[in-house]
C-alpha cells in the first residue's frame, strides 16, 4: 500500500467506536509509516510519460498501463463538455500535478482558520478528524489501512473483498480487468477519460453470490495538497442475490485556488443484486466571493445487468464550487429498478448542474427520481436529468419529481429534464415546481418563538425529508447538520 | 467576398449558387441591403446546425443538408393556379393576405375593405412606400450561431411577407387570415411577417400554412408580433402543409405592460417541421398563454420549441401542449420558462402531455425552468404514455368498437388544447381536421 498519495484516502468500515479508532491510529503512527514522499511526486503536467510513470509507481501490470494510455490518447481527442449551465474558468490541465506528495502544511490546529474549526465543531467531527479535515499535516491521516484491516477479517469471512483500487489491481487483477471500464468506458466523456488515464486510487468492492454484506461500507475522500487534482476510481461489483450499502463522504481543506476532482464510480449489479450508494459531498465550496473551491466533475453510473436487480443512488451535495455530476442507472436486466434521491444546495457563488440518467432497456424496468434543489446567496442550481425508454423496454415506468427552493433574490434554480420515449407501452411522468420559503411558514415559526435561522433550517429540512429518509442514519444526521451550516447567513 | 467556412453541403452550395442572381437586384435601401448581406454571410459561415447543437439535438438535419433547394420561381408563383378553397376556413371571413411560394398574390388576397385602424399589406409594398418604420425589425442583428441558421437565411433571402398594424385603441373584430401556400417542388421560399398591435388595440390573426399538391419545398417564415401596453392578440397557427414539406418557422411575441397574447397552434402536416415560438414579457402584468397540439403519423417529424421569458414584475404565462405520435413519426417538444432577476410576482405554468401510439414512433420532450427571482410561482409537468385503459374499457363496455373508442379518446386528448379557442366555428373545424388526421387503425401493440 503506498501511503504517499496526494489525496488522503480512508477506506474504512464504519467507525463504531472512537477508542478503537484512536488505538488503530496510534498504532499506525507509532509504526512511523511516512514513506519517501519526495521521491514519488511527479511535476505538474500531463503526458504519456506521466501516465506511464504513475502506473510504474503504483506497480501496475502491463494491461493496466496500456488501459491508461489508451484512455489518455482518447482524452487528447476530446473536448470539454459545454452543455451544462455552468460558468467554469478555464482549466489548465498541464498545471495540475497528477501524482504528488502532500506538501508540509500547517503544523497544528492553532494555525487553522477559526471559521473552519467552528464549522467542524458544529458538525461534531472528532478532534483528530478535525485536524485532518483542516489540512494539517498530521500523520494520522494515513490511518486508512489499519482501520480498514480491523474489519477486513470480518469481511473476508463473508467473502467480501473491500480494498483500495491499487491493491485490487495487484491482488484481484482478473476481477478488476473483467469489470473496470465496463460501465463507464474509458472514452465515455471528457472527465471520465481523464480519470481513466490518471486515477490514483479508489475503492474496490466485490460481494460474491448470495452474500448480504454484514456491514455498511464507507470511504472518506479528501483532497489535501495544493495544486493537485484528485482522480479516484470506485468499482463495486455485486453478484447474484447479493446486497451492499455503501457510503461515501468527501471533504477538502480551504484553498484559494480551484482544485479539480474528477472521479469515476462504476457499479455492477447482477441477477437480483442490490446496491445502495449514498454520498454526502462536502468539498470546500470556495468563500463568499467564489474564490477557491473544488471543481467536482464526477461520472457515476450503475449497471443493472441482471434481471430484478436494483441500484439506488442517494446524494446530498452541499460542497464544491462547481458540481457536474449525474449518477445514472442503466436498467438492462428485465424488471430492474433504478432510484435517485438528491438534495443539492448552492450558496454564495456555488454552481451545481446535477441530476441523473435512467436508461430503460429491459422489460418492466422502473425508475424513480426525487431531486430537491436549494439555492441561496448567488448560487445557481440546475437539475438536469434524462429518462430514456428504449424500444424493447415494454411496460417501463418512470416517475420524476424535481422541486426547487429559492432563498434570496440573486440565486437561480433551473430544471432541464430530457424525456426520450421509443416504446408505446411505457409511462413517463415528470413534475417540477419552484418556490421560495413562504412568508406564512416563516411567520408561523417566528410567532412561536423560533429564531429566523432555525425556522429556515426547519423548513429546509422538511423540504428535504423525502431524500434524507433514504440515507443511512448517521449520514442523515450529518446531512441535516451540513445543510444548516451551509445555509448560515442565507437569510436576514 | 463572402467568407465560406461551413462545409459545402449541397444545401449551402445551393444558397451560394443562387447568390449571384439575388445580389444583382438590390432594393436601393442601403440598410436593408447591408442587413441581407450580413445575414447571408452569417449563414454561409455557420451552415446548418449539426448534431452537437443542443438546440437541434432531437431534429437532425443531415438529410436536409444533402438537399439542394433552388430559389422559388417568382413568376411561376404569380401564375400558379390556386383554388381559394384550399385555405377556406369557417369562422374566418375577414381580411386575407395570401403568399404563394413566398410571393404576394393580390388576386387571392382580400385587402380592399379593411376596417379603420387596421393596415394589412405585403412587405414588398410596405418597403417601397415607407421602409423606415420596418428598419428596426429588418436590420436587427442576430448572434452568429449555426443554431440560428434559418433566421439568417430568412433575413437574407425573404423578399416578401406580411405587415399588419393595428392603431392605438382599435379593436379589430374579424380575424386577419394570413395564408402561406406552397406549390413548387425542390425550391426554397422565405417570408417575413411583422405584426404590431398599438396600445390598447385588439387583433385576431390566423396564420395558415397549406400546399397545392405534394410540394416538397423548404419554407421559412419569421414572424414578429409586437404588443404595445394593454394590447390584446389572439393568434391561431394552423400548419397543414403537404406531407413532403419542410417548414421552419420562428414566431416571436414581445408583450408590453398589461398586454395579453394567446396562441393556439395546430400542427398537422409536413415531413420536417420546426416551430420556434418565443415570448418576451417585457411589461408589468404582461400575459402569454399558449395552447398547442401536434398529431403525427407516417414518417413525420415535428419539433416545437417554446421559450417564454418573464422579464417584468407580475407577469403570467400558461402553456398547455398535447402531442400524439403514430407510425414511424417523431414528435419533439421543448418548453422553456425563464424568469429573469427582478421579475418578482411571476406566475408560470407549463403542461405537456403526449400519447405514443406506435412502437416505431418516438417522443422527446424537455420542459425547462430557469428561475432567477424568488417571489415566483413556477411549475411544469410532462408525461408520455398511452390511452387510459379504464376509459377504453368504459367505452368498449358500452358497445363502442375498439377503433372508434381509440379515435374518440385520442381526439378528446388533443382537444384539450383547443377548448379555449373562442372562435367556435374555427374550433369545430380544427377538431374535424384533427379527426381526419388522427390514426384510426387498431393499436399496433
Amino acid at each position: 500500500m503506498n501511503e504517499s498519495e496526494n489525496m488522503t484516502r480512508e477506506v474504512a468500515a464504519p467507525v463504531r467506536d472512537n477508542a478503537e479508532v484512536e488505538a488503530a491510529l496510534n498504532r499506525r503512527y507509532e509504526a512511523g509509516f511516512v514513506t519517501d514522499i519526495e521521491s514519488t511526486s511527479l511535476p505538474p503536467g500531463l503526458s504519456e510519460d506521466v501516465v506511464r510513470q504513475l502506473s510504474a509507481i503504483k506497480q501496475e501490470p502491463e494491461w493496466m498501463t496500456e488501459w491508461r494510455l489508451a484512455a489518455y490518447r482518447h482524452w487528447l481527442t476530446m473536448q470539454e463538455p459545454d452543455w451544462a449551465k455552468l460558468e467554469i474558468a478555464p482549466i489548465d490541465y498541464q498545471s495540475v500535478s497528477y501524482y504528488s506528495a502532500p506538501k508540509a502544511g500547517l503544523k497544528s490546529l492553532d494555525e487553522v482558520d477559526p471559521k473552519l474549526l467552528e464549522t467542524y465543531e458544529k458538525l461534531g467531527v472528532p478532534l483528530h478528524e478535525r485536524a485532518k479535515l483542516a489540512g494539517v499535516a498530521v500523520d494520522a491521516v494515513f490511518d486508512s489501512v489499519s482501520v480498514g484491516t480491523t474489519f477486513r477479517k470480518e469481511l473476508a469471512e463473508a467473502g467480501v473483498i473491500f480494498c483500495s483500487m491499487s491493491e485490487a489491481i495487484r491482488e484481484h487483477g482478473d476481477l478488476v480487468r473483467q469489470y473496470l471500464g465496463s460501465v463507464v468506458p474509458t472514452g465515455d466523456n471528457y472527465f471520465a477519460a481523464l480519470n481513466s488515464a490518471v486515477f490514483s486510487d479508489g475503492s474496490f468492492v466485490f460481494i460474491p453470490k448470495g452474500v448480504r454484506c454484514p456491514m455498511e461500507l464507507s470511504t472518506y475522500f479528501r483532497i489535501n495538497a495544493m495544486n493537485t487534482g484528485q482522480f479516484e476510481r470506485t468499482l463495486i461489483v455485486v453478484e447474484d442475490d447479493a446486497y451492499v450499502s455503501y457510503l461515501e463522504g468527501c471533504t477538502a481543506p480551504m484553498r484559494d485556488e480551484n482544485q479539480l476532482h474528477a472521479a469515476v464510480v462504476e457499479l455492477v449489479a447482477l441477477e437480483r443484486a442490490q446496491i445502495k450508494y449514498s454520498t454526502v459531498q462536502n468539498w470546500y465550496p470556495g468563500d463568499e466571493n467564489g474564490v477557491g473551491g473544488i471543481y467536482n466533475f464526477v461520472t457515476k453510473r450503475g449497471d443493472c445487468r441482471g434481471a430484478d436487480s436494483k441500484i439506488s443512488w442517494t446524494q446530498v451535495e452541499t460542497g464544491s464550487a462547481i458540481t457536474w455530476k449525474y449518477p445514472s442507472c442503466v436498467l438492462r436486466g428485465d424488471r430492474s429498478v433504478g432510484e435517485f434521491y438528491s438534495v443539492a444546495l448552492t450558496h454564495h457563488r456555488q454552481q451545481a448542474d446535477t441530476g441523473t440518467k435512467m436508461i430503460h432497456i429491459g422489460k418492466g424496468t422502473k425508475s424513480k427520481i426525487v431531486a430537491k434543489g436549494i439555492s441561496a446567496g448567488r448560487g445557481q442550481n440546475s437539475y438536469r436529468g434524462l429518462v430514456k425508454i428504449e424500444k424493447g423496454a415494454d411496460g417501463a415506468r418512470n416517475y420524476t419529481q424535481c422541486d426547487s427552493l429559492l432563498i434570496g433574490k440573486k440565486c437561480g434554480a433551473h430544471t432541464f429534464p430530457y424525456m426520450e420515449v421509443k416504446n408505446p407501452t411505457a409511462i413517463v411522468e415528470h413534475e417540477a415546481t419552484t418556490s421560495k420559503i413562504s412568508d406564512d411558514q416563516l411567520f408561523y415559526c417566528l410567532s412561536r418563538g423560533i429564531g429566523e435561522e432555525d425556522a429556515v433550517s426547519m423548513i429546509v429540512d422538511g423540504f428535504c425529508k423525502q431524500v434524507f429518509r433514504e440515507l443511512p442514519m448517521e449520514f442523515a444526521v450529518e446531512a441535516k447538520k451540513l445543510l444548516e451550516v451551509s445555509l448560515e447567513g442565507a437569510v436576514g | 467576398m463572402t467568407e465560406v467556412q461551413a462545409s459545402r453541403t449541397p444545401f449551402v452550395q445551393a444558397v451560394l449558387d443562387a447568390e449571384g442572381a439575388e445580389a444583382s437586384e438590390g432594393t436601393g435601401i442601403v440598410w436593408l441591403d447591408t442587413a441581407r448581406r450580413e445575414n447571408l454571410d452569417a449563414f454561409l459561415a455557420t451552415g446548418l446546425p449539426e448534431g452537437r447543437s443542443e438546440a437541434w439535438k432531437y431534429t437532425p438535419l443531415r438529410a436536409l443538408a444533402q438537399r439542394a433547394f433552388a430559389p422559388a420561381d417568382a413568376d411561376a408563383a404569380r401564375a400558379a393556379n390556386v383554388d381559394a378553397a384550399v385555405f377556406a376556413l369557417p369562422g374566418v371571413t375577414g381580411p386575407r393576405i395570401v403568399l404563394v411560394d413566398g410571393v404576394f398574390r393580390a388576386d387571392l388576397s382580400v385587402l380592399d375593405t379593411l376596417p379603420s385602424g387596421l393596415r394589412v399589406e405585403p412587405l414588398s409594398v410596405a418597403l417601397t412606400l415607407a421602409p423606415e418604420p420596418l428598419r428596426f425589425a429588418l436590420a436587427a442583428r442576430h448572434r452568429r450561431d449555426a443554431a440560428d441558421a434559418f433566421l439568417h437565411l430568412n433575413a437574407a433571402l425573404a423578399r416578401d411577407g406580411v405587415v399588419v398594424n393595428v392603431a392605438e385603441g382599435c379593436t379589430i373584430e374579424s380575424p386577419v387570415h394570413v395564408v402561406y401556400v406552397a406549390t413548387q417542388n425542390d425550391v426554397a421560399w422565405h417570408a417575413r411577417a411583422l405584426v404590431e398591435v398599438g396600445q390598447g388595440g385588439h387583433l385576431n390573426v390566423v396564420e395558415h400554412h397549406v400546399a397545392i399538391g405534394d410540394a416538397n419545398a423548404l419554407g421559412t417564415v419569421v414572424s414578429d408580433f409586437v404588443l404595445r401596453d394593454d394590447a390584446v392578440l389572439e393568434l391561431v397557427l394552423i400548419q397543414d402543409a403537404s406531407a413532403a414539406a419542410t417548414l421552419v418557422r420562428r414566431s416571436h411575441a414581445r408583450v408590453g405592460a398589461r398586454a395579453a397574447a394567446t396562441v393556439h397552434a395546430v400542427e398537422l402536416g409536413g415531413a420536417l417541421v420546426r416551430h420556434e415560438l418565443t415570448a418576451e414579457l417585457v411589461g408589468e402584468g404582461a400575459r402569454f398563454d399558449s395552447r398547442g397540439v401536434f398529431a403525427l403519423k407516417a414518417r413525420q417529424h415535428i419539433d416545437t420549441q417554446m421559450d417564454v421569458r418573464h422579464q417584468a414584475r407580475d407577469t403570467t404565462s400558461d402553456a398547455l401542449w398535447r402531442g400524439v405520435a403514430d407510425g414511424r413519426s417523431r414528435g419533439v417538444f421543448r418548453g422553456a420558462i425563464v424568469v429573469a432577476e427582478g421579475a418578482d410576482g411571476s406566475d408560470a405554468a407549463l403542461s405537456n402531455k403526449n400519447l405514443l401510439l406506435s412502437a416505431q414512433a418516438e417522443i422527446d420532450t424537455k420542459p425547462e425552468l430557469e428561475i432567477y427571482a424568488d417571489e415566483v410561482k413556477a411549475a411544469h409537468g410532462a408525461t408520455i404514455g398511452q390511452l387510459d385503459e379504464r376509459s377504453m374499457f368504459y367505452l368498449r363496455s358500452r358497445g363502442i368498437p375498439q377503433v372508434q373508442a381509440r379515435s374518440l379518446l385520442t381526439l378528446a386528448f388533443c382537444r384539450a388544447a383547443l377548448g379555449s379557442l373562442p372562435n367556435e366555428a374555427l374550433r369545430e373545424h380544427l377538431g374535424a381536421l384533427l379527426v381526419a388526421h388522427l390514426p384510426t387503425g387498431p393499436a399496433e401493440a
